[in-house]
């Protein structure tokens, strides 16, 4: 752990950015090392603290001095002075005002003040139809900068050298694909961005189609000028409108502009770009499957190899990336692979947006750097489960990924950690549990949407999801036998094995993480017959206890399916065969006098 | 030519081939379904399926698929993949157990049960109708409809066909359809019966009686019923 | 900035500085600027309604100063709907949770009168940009 005697705060919000206040950071740190002091004074990069009109704001700790208004000229007179000789300057400090109202800053507030905006640096501030808002923002430099000043090997360097994964799922190295893909002769060449989010509760990519799409546009044309390509596919699901408005907007105003299309800012370098909308299935987002979509035939998968960067699309090379990882690309070509590699772990660089929902205070998206735990985020950035109940689980990655229990808490999130724990960062879902949510039934959820979305050409993945899916059915509705966890367990992993492409090689995982982690829930329900959760509709009954009952009849009132007999003032009996556990019933009852109870609980009047 | 290793042993192969077409050559049996000598490759039956590479990062691969490459380190018999062809198997047979060529191939890799409840269907989507009506009689009259648990082979928009010509091929191709057993009939949904064969016309001749027929037909040489 | 311009590098940086000046309100003419957050989330939370009952206001008092602009999802989606007010030498202030009446507060305390309206106030400040 490094001890610095000073640290420099350089204000890292909105109103300072626009003001220069990165130049201003990267001309501290140069400084700063130049005079043999890096090692003593640490800068680095805050939150805004509403002292918006005087930035840019650099606070040096422990001293408490202001300094704002910063130029880039005042800083060697500033380092020199106020940390080499240790004399404050005093025509560049700002006294702060005294704290009048009690408001609470965007830098303090839990939910922001994790978080480091890279792909959704614009959230917020930029209207995304305005093409001259994205240019305020630094939006098109860095096209400028690779489509003038860099060499294709040199922008697939800088992307290697970042470290940047695929932000699709699998975490393939980017710089990698780029590297195979421009070493291919074969022309023409193509570039597409998935936007075929299919996870059931993520929305990370639609939020970026929709708030910010200039910024895949940008990644996409300098991923062209790296690899070589000459055309681009955006792929959206039909399933988000907005996205594709937006998108569609910005690829006029773009044409309009001479940002896209032919002769890219006189740069002599075409490329240009099709939307292309998908069609309703969770397959095509695989990128075998997706590419044949884009050809106009049934998105099935096909075999890898040969893989897409060598043969693709129309049998072209090709290079296919979530619509995160384009997004992130103008960001390494502005601010250099140096910078990227500052956030993350050794293995994952940069930072991930998660979408953050389920049994969770803060539901939203959240962009996050790599290695934070699961823990800050749940219970920092989250802000913990509402109505004071306990965690129990959260799923990561989607129908492909896992359920996490508490004790993994202090995972960091990274590539090989959730895989190691049976996850999969996935695109970034996250879903968190209660107490009150049954894993059987969770495990049930995702093998239903499986066995609906899986393209049908393996027999592994098409019978095995159907017959996981059978089982556990079974075992939510009190038919479960002792051997199906054996079997479920078998089931799914040949379903993971045997497999052609990545929805059957993970479809195994809600069965075979939920039995890691969770296995008494399912004994519980198999050998008990009892949903620990109370969710198994057909585990519980709902009976009336004879000894609190008054005779209200409010009860009888509530029932939706004329299932509760009883005169006034007498003992009401609930019909056990019409009864549909919808619980209205025990809602209705001011005298707790109506029980939920296992089924073998019952005695027979 | 490109040289591998398949089972141990230093195999070549054009490039373009399969890992199938050169097991095939090499005479190491792999078990296929859904692959058709005169027909592209679909890799959805997963029986053919191989384990290549190594150590953590050795994987299954359908072999009727997958090219050749140099360098490839390819089992044929790995105990990995005995298991996933004998959960094909058996999960095929919960689809069709009438299927003829499915009970031969549950006796040949020891499938002796089928723990999923059967569906009395006819079909396991293997494709092989689809495409040779495609491809060898260029009709192009059925195909696959739906994804998932929902996928069936019909006409398009299950309308009588017109360029259907009635010429059979998608019947003589189908595993399920091909001449069934003329053993006794199994009462479960897995036979096994020929798994317990013992011919006792060979008490009393010197040659199998049924030998320009399939085995079984007299049905005096399947002893044991299935317990 | 409209029609089809073929734009060079050098014409980037004049549009940044050009638009920059125009949206960060110290610079620009207007004395306040609205946010209303237009995402997915905000416009099923009813951002619309916001939208609307704002520039209703807005037509009412008869301000020429105040810019109104749109932009996507801020982030907190389940304190949509969300908007942003940054008043002259002030720190933008985002406020969530709101109905139309509570718009029509925060339009008289805080855009009208130059007092942010406390008692509905998420966040005072910006994000941190890495």
């Amino acid at each position: 752990m490094k001890q610095y005697r000073t640290h420099l705060l350089v204000c890292a919000g909105t109103g300072c950015v626009s003001c220069g206040s990165f130049k201003i950071k990267e001309a501290l740190e140069k400084e700063i090392k130049a005079k043999g002091l890096d090692r003593e004074v640490q800068v680095v990069a805050t939150g805004c603290n509403g002292f918006c009109e005087r930035g840019p704001i650099v606070m040096v700790q422990p001293d408490g001095i202001f300094y704002q208004l910063l130029k880039i000229e005042d800083v060697p007179h500033l380092v020199e002075e106020h940390l080499l000789k240790g004399r404050p300057v005093k025509k560049l400090m700002y006294v702060p005002p005294a704290e009048k109202q009690p408001v609470p800053k965007m830098k303090d507030i839990e939910f922001f003040k994790h978080q480091r905006l890279i792909v959704l640096r614009n959230r917020g501030r930029i209207d995304p139809e305005k093409i001259e808002e994205y240019i305020a923002f630094d939006g098109y430099e860095a096209m400028g900068k690779a489509l003038s000043g860099m060499t294709p090997a040199e922008i697939v360097d800088e992307i290697t050298f970042a470290g940047l994964r695929g932000r699709g799922g699998a975490g393939f190295p980017t710089g990698k694909k780029w590297a195979i893909c421009a070493a291919e002769k074969a022309t023409p060449k193509y570039l597409i961005c998935n936007g075929d989010e299919g996870d059931p509760g993520a929305f990370m990519d639609r939020s970026v189609l929709e708030a910010d799409p200039h910024a895949v546009l940008e990644g996409m044309v300098i991923g062209a000028k790296a690899i070589g390509a000459s055309k681009g596919f955006v792929y959206i699901r039909h399933e988000y409108p907005l996205a594709l408005k937006r998108m569609e907007i910005a690829i006029g105003q773009a044409r309009d502009n001479g940002l896209l299309g032919e002769d890219i800012l006189g740069t002599g370098f075409d490329f240009d770009l099709e939307i292309v909308q998908g069609a309703g299935a969770f397959v095509s987002g695989e990128e075998t499957a997706l590419i044949a979509s884009v050809e106009g035939r049934i998105a099935m998968p096909r075999q890898r190899p040969p893989y897409p960067a060598h043969k693709g699309l129309w049998g072209k090379p090709t290079v296919i990336n979530n619509v995160e990882t384009w997004a992130t690309v103008p960001n390494i070509i502005r601010r250099g692979s140096d910078w990227f590699q500052g956030l993350g772990t050794d293995t994952s660089k940069g930072t991930k947006i998660f979408s953050l929902v389920g049994k969770i205070a803060n539901t939203g998206l959240v962009e996050v750097p790599m290695g934070i735990t699961l823990r800050e985020i749940v219970y920092g950035v989250g802000g913990g489960i509402p109505d004071k109940r306990d965690f129990k689980a959260i799923q990561i990655g989607g129908p492909s990924g896992g359920c996490l229990p508490a004790k993994l808490l202090d995972l960091p999130v990274d590539y090989e950690s959730l895989t190691a724990a049976g996850a999969m960062m996935g695109s970034g879902g996250m879903i968190v549990m209660d107490d009150k949510t049954c894993m059987v039934d969770v495990a049930k959820y995702f093998l239903n949407f499986l066995q609906d979305e899986s393209c049908g050409k393996c027999v592994s993945c098409r019978e095995g999801t159907q017959r996981m899916y059978e089982i556990v059915k079974g075992i939510t509705e009190g038919k479960g036998k002792e051997s199906d966890l054996d079997l479920l367990e078998e089931v799914a992993n040949v379903c993971k094995d045997a497999s052609m492409c990545a929805l059957g090689q993970t479809a195994g995982n809600p069965i075979l993480t939920t039995l890691r982690y969770f296995r008494h829930e399912y004994e519980a329900h198999i050998l008990d017959k009892r949903c620990p959760a109370g969710v198994c509709k057909a585990l519980i009954r709902y009976v009336v206890l004879a000894e609190k009952c008054t005779g209200c009849q409010s009860c009888k009132k509530a029932c939706p399916n004329d299932c509760i007999k009883g005169t006034l003032k007498d003992i009401h009996l609930i019909d056990q065969i019409r009864c549909i556990k919808c619980g209205a019933c025990k809602e209705a009852c001011k005298f707790e006098a109506i029980e939920e109870q296992r089924e073998e609980a019952i005695q027979i009047i | 030519m490109i040289t591998f290793r398949m089972n141990g042993l230093e195999v070549q192969a054009e490039e373009g081939s399969t890992i199938l077409d050169t097991a095939k050559f090499y005479g190491l049996a792999i078990p296929t379904l859904c692959h058709h000598e005169g027909l592209t490759e679909f890799g959805g039956c997963r029986l053919c399926v191989v384990e290549i590479g190594e150590g953590l990062r050795s994987k299954l691969v359908s072999s009727c698929t997958y090219p050749v490459e140099p360098g490839l380190v390819v089992r044929t018999d790995s105990a990995r993949v005995w298991k996933s062809r004998r959960m094909m198997i058996e999960l095929m047979l919960a689809m069709a157990p009438g299927s003829k060529v499915l009970q031969d191939l549950a006796s040949k890799y020891g499938v002796t049960k089928v723990r999923f409840a059967p569906r009395d269907g006819q079909c396991v989507l293997c494709g092989l109708c689809t495409r040779i009506c495609a491809e060898q009689m260029d009709a192009q009259a059925i195909g696959f409809q739906q994804r998932g648990h929902k996928r069936k082979i019909s006409t398009p928009f299950d309308m009588r066909s017109e360029v259907c010509r009635l010429c059979g091929a998608c019947m003589y191709v189908c595993p399920a359809c091909q001449l069934r057993c003329q053993g006794p009939r199994a009462e479960t949904a897995l036979c096994n019966a020929c798994l317990a064969m013992a011919p006792s016309c060979l008490e009393h001749y010197d040659d199998l009686q049924c030998w320009m027929y399939d085995a079984g037909r007299c049905g005096t040489c399947v002893q044991d019923k299935k317990s | 900035m409209a029609g089809k311009t073929k734009l060079r590098i050098q014409d980037l940086a004049k549009i940044r500085e050009k638009t920059k000046s125009l949206m960060t309100i110290r610079e620009s003419e207007g004395r306040a600027r609205v946010t209303v957050h237009m995402g997915t989330c905000g416009i099923a939370a009813g951002a619309r309604d916001i939208m609307d009952t704002l520039l209703e206001e807005i037509g009412k008092a008869n301000i020429p100063d105040v810019v109104v602009t749109t932009s996507g999802c801020a982030g907190l989606c389940n304190a949509e709907p969300m908007i942003t007010v940054e008043l002259k030498g002030q720190p933008p202030v985002k406020y969530g949770h709101l109905t139309p009446d509570k718009m029509r507060k925060i339009f008289v305390k805080h855009i009208l009168g130059g007092q942010m309206a406390t008692d509905l106030v998420l966040a005072v400040g910006s994000e941190t940009v890495y």
